[in-house]
């Protein structure tokens, strides 16, 4: 075991969680506005990239035109499944609705493939690819750069839902539908905006990782299900919760892959996720929800 | 049949066909025609297709179906999804593939280690996820899917990791080694065949009608006594080892098996394929399989469009035909069958005129279970003390306490939000208080679940009606007779002839019930078909099919005219002379009036008055509660 890594496990810890809190985000912004699990938030993430690599790839579009394509196209995509599929389900159920997430899901990803094929795309890093160097740790300036832009998005995110009538009827219309449609709030249009948030979310996380990671048509589901676990661990539905989870889980994985075994990266979220479940289902800042008749 | 039992009752012929109405053939289910069929055609097969390709297929097919029988059955039951069976059928094959293998165990053995191994985990999964509301087991199984996926690829010193496990023995009983694709499609559908058999009789019994129970109203059928988290648990396990028996079945065929198969995508497939035959429905599954199982098969040359093509198929599924595509074609061609007056001719049987009033209520008194003495001061039943509740920052109720003696109707009145229904929901063990003592009869309650405080002689009805809307009448009152019976999962699989006896019995004493509340002639309707009266009469009878000692009722003329009210009020009269203890939450005065003997007053959550009905009327601190306070010096005569 070696002690001096701990700086850096705790940087790509950050780095990682950011991403997480991202996506946590969008997981929250749906559940709120309509009560169910949006299977298909990591291929919003997926999608974000591949379109954005595609854009700057094979039709040299420049490199932030092309992020922004990127993450207005998943936007529409976003809309597209509420208006689509999610609004005209026959069954209101949610089951049904989270099912038909489900399906979404599978489409996106089998749609992916046969578009972009099964390798793995990577994007250039921002700010190119030396390093710098800060407690031994070695920071590329694209995790300083996932930083910055997650923190400004939660800001203007945190400042949309405060201080704008229409961050405040989104909160409105998540607490109570029926009481926000009465005062002549568009219940509809705001959960079409919240899916278009969320699509927007996802790919803007899913730029963000790309030049670390990479991304194949499947990159997603993983992503997707960090981000769940995230939002779990913080407390579902909680944004304060979704993104403190998501760094919280990022540092978990950093460090249980540095000490234990990088083999089982993957599984330490799902562990994590479990043993949530298990002890505190409400997270770390949900409350218990009263089951009523 | 058994009937003999409850002499004395002149039972309508309608009750009687409803006995008679279930399936007595042990060990069969009432579908046995169309199973005999489907033997008939999968006998067919090999005849018709003796290719080896073929057999091979539809072998798969039978594996296939078998994780979708048990995940059907969880769906059913429990309104929940898993997308982890894959993982279990992964589970399966590997621990017996290594015990088998690795360790050379004879195959019975490596057969119940892995079945064993299954169930546990599934326990384990299922215990802590199944008590969270919401969709929390979808995401739990997944997580666990991918988990099992990363460690089945990880642990390569034990499975080979991601380039497989060769060379699993092939099954073989004595001299007999099933090592061809004909002798296993004999044995792997002859096995399919019996689980869908006895599958078919789970649902058709006292424990299936719980488990339906349990999907569609949970707490309601926590409140008629059904222990739901152990029957989702057990549900779970069940299927589970379904898709274990499945994977130890697959693994002893192919003789080979690799993590890919079973990856998230086998889960999603499975998924699909109960979607496509109809969530719930097992026969609609078995065809949602054939169905799907074939996809591919049909599309061979297109393999890159199998995952977009079950991602639309499971989506478009759901959209537009939630029901599921088999079910729905299914009741297409039924309805063009029967046509849509069916309901129509058993319409007639219930305008029947009355028994005579006396005869009804030496029936209904006979029915009485728990009739005290009426003594000089009788012990009271159910006993409050010092109850404190709040819910975040509103104490919704502080310090409450009442009794209720045999025989007594106490009327808890109070504004609205005065907590009269937390009081309710505190009894029978929805929620829990913060400080404060509950007892039945002596015994303390806090703190037990709902289904063993109505175990415990606690019957209620609903604020607003809480009768299945997937039921018929009959089925809705046979739900409080759940735990009359005594019959197990392993004796409603097997539809032991103990446990069709019993059965019977239930049906017959649910139908004099029924016959008690004027409903005997529509059993068998849905209940859609009863007026507001008649399916608050079908709650108030399911309450009493638990013999319970202690009704609560919660706001029972709520929404009825003057007229359905009286009927109602006479009913609730009848109980009390049996000896039943009543609380009654009730907002219509002249029924408080009528009924109570005595008066608890609520209001913000404290008791402010209590007695008998005429004093607590005159209470200046009640009328001020109603009325708002009086100026001084008003007259105090404003009360109509």
């Amino acid at each position: 075991m070696n002690w001096n890594l701990i700086p850096q496990f705790f940087v790509s810890g950050i780095t990682n969680g950011s991403i997480y809190a991202l996506i946590a985000l969008g997981f929250c912004l749906i559940q709120n506005a309509t009560g169910i699990v949006n299977f298909a938030q990591g291929d919003f993430v997926m999608l974000g990239a591949m379109i954005a690599i595609s854009l700057h790839q094979v039709a040299h579009v420049p490199l932030p035109l092309a992020l922004m394509i990127g993450i207005l196209g998943t936007a529409l995509v976003g809309i597209a499944l509420q208006q689509g599929p999610v609004r005209h389900s026959r069954n209101r159920d949610i089951l049904t609705l989270v099912m038909i997430t489900i399906g979404a899901s599978i489409s996106f990803r089998g749609a992916a493939m046969l578009v972009w094929g099964k390798s793995s795309r990577i994007l250039p890093p921002i700010g190119g690819d030396a390093p710098l160097f800060f407690l031994e740790a070695a920071i590329m300036p694209q995790t300083l750069w996932i930083l910055a832009v997650s923190l400004m998005v939660l800001g203007l995110l945190y400042v949309f839902f405060h201080r704008t009538l229409l961050g405040k009827a989104m909160r409105a219309a998540a607490d109570n539908p029926f009481g926000a449609a009465l005062i002549g709030i568009s219940v509809r249009r705001l959960v079409a905006l919240a899916f278009a948030l969320s699509g927007a979310l996802g790919a803007l996380a899913g730029i963000l990782i790309t030049p670390i990671t990479s991304m194949s048509y499947e990159g997603g589901l993983m992503l997707g299900l960090k981000g769940f676990a995230g939002a779990i661990l913080g407390g579902y539905g909680s944004t304060v919760g979704a993104v403190a989870g998501g760094l919280l889980l990022g540092i978990l994985e950093s460090f249980g892959a540095g000490f234990i075994s990088s083999s089982y990266k993957d599984a330490i979220a799902f562990i994590v996720l479990l043993g949530i479940l298990f002890l505190r289902p409400a997270g770390l800042f949900g409350s218990v929800r009263v089951r009523r008749l | 049949m058994a009937v003999s039992g409850y002499e004395g009752f002149n039972l309508t012929a309608r009750t009687y066909q409803n006995a008679k109405d279930i399936c007595h053939l042990p060990l069969l289910p009432a579908q046995w025609k169309a199973l005999l069929a489907l033997i008939g055609l999968l006998a067919l097969i090999p005849v018709i297709l003796p290719n080896d390709y073929f057999l091979l297929f539809f072998n798969v097919m039978a594996l296939n179906a078998l994780v979708v029988l048990g995940l059907n059955l969880l769906i059913g039951s429990t309104g929940q999804v898993s997308l982890g069976h894959a993982a279990f059928f992964g589970i399966g094959a590997y621990v017996s593939a290594i015990a088998g293998t690795t360790w050379q165990w004879p195959i019975f053995y490596s057969f119940l280690f892995a079945l064993a191994s299954v169930g546990l985990i599934g326990c384990l999964l299922a215990l802590p996820t199944l008590r969270l509301e919401g969709h929390y087991l979808v995401m739990a199984t997944l997580g666990f899917n991918i988990i099992v996926d990363i460690l089945l690829n990880q642990m390569d010193d034990i499975t080979g990791g991601p380039s497989g496990f060769p060379g699993i023995p092939q099954l073989s009983m004595g001299r007999l080694t099933i090592d061809s694709d004909l002798k296993f499609y004999i044995f792997i559908w002859t096995l399919f065949v019996v689980v869908f058999a006895l599958t078919l009789n789970l649902t058709d019994s006292r424990m299936g009608r719980a488990l339906k129970a349990i999907h569609e109203k949970e707490l309601t059928a926590e409140t008629l006594g059904i222990p739901c988290h152990r029957y989702k648990v057990a549900v779970f396990v069940l299927s589970a080892l379904y898709a274990g028996l499945a994977g130890f079945c697959y693994a002893h065929y192919v003789t080979f098996i690799s993590p890919k198969t079973f990856d998230i995508f086998y889960s999603v497939q499975v998924v699909t394929m109960v979607v496509v035959g109809g969530m719930g429905s097992l026969w609609g599954g078995l065809a949602g399989t054939m169905l799907l199982t074939s996809l591919p098969e049909l599309l061979h040359q297109f393999e890159d469009w199998y995952v977009l093509s079950y991602g639309l198929i499971l989506m478009g599924v759901l959209v537009f035909s939630p029901q599921g595509l088999v079910s729905a074609l299914a009741s297409l061609s039924r309805l063009r069958r029967a046509g849509p007056t069916q309901w129509q001719a058993d319409g007639q049987a219930h305008g029947k005129p009355a028994a005579p009033a006396s005869a009804k209520l030496r029936k209904k008194r006979r029915l009485a279970r728990e009739v005290s003495p009426r003594g000089p001061k009788p012990e009271p039943l159910l006993r409050l003390v010092d109850v404190s509740v709040s819910f975040g920052g509103l104490q919704a109720l502080n310090q409450v306490g009442m009794e209720v003696a045999a025989g007594e109707i106490v009327a808890l009145i109070g504004p609205n939000g005065a907590g009269k229904t937390t009081v309710l929901n505190i009894i029978c063990g929805l929620l829990k208080p913060d400080s404060g003592k509950v007892w039945i009869q002596g015994t303390p309650l806090v703190g037990s679940m709902p289904h063993r405080i109505a175990a415990r002689g606690v019957g209620r009805t609903f604020q607003t009606v809480q009768i299945y809307q997937g039921f018929s009448v009959l089925e809705n009152a046979l739900l409080g007779s759940h735990i009359s019976g005594h019959a197990g999962f392993l004796q409603a699989c097997l539809h032991l002839p103990k446990e069709r006896s019993e059965e019977a019995q239930l049906r017959a004493r649910t139908g004099q019930l029924l016959e008690a509340f004027n409903l005997g002639g529509k059993a068998d309707y849905p209940v859609q078909r009863l007026t507001l009266l008649e399916q608050k009469l079908l709650e108030l009878a399911r309450a009493l099919a638990l013999s319970p000692s202690v009704l609560l009722l919660d706001e029972p003329v709520g929404g009825l005219n003057p007229r359905e009210s009286a009927v109602l009020v006479k009913h609730i009269e009848e109980l009390r002379e049996r000896g039943m203890g009543t609380i009654l939450v009730e907002h219509d005065m002249n029924v408080v009036m009528r009924l109570a003997d005595r008066v608890v007053v609520l209001q913000h959550g404290a008791r402010i008055a209590s007695g008998i009905p005429r004093e607590v009327q005159r209470d200046p601190k009640v009328i001020a509660a109603y009325l708002g306070t009086r100026k001084a010096g008003e007259p105090p005569a404003g009360k109509q």
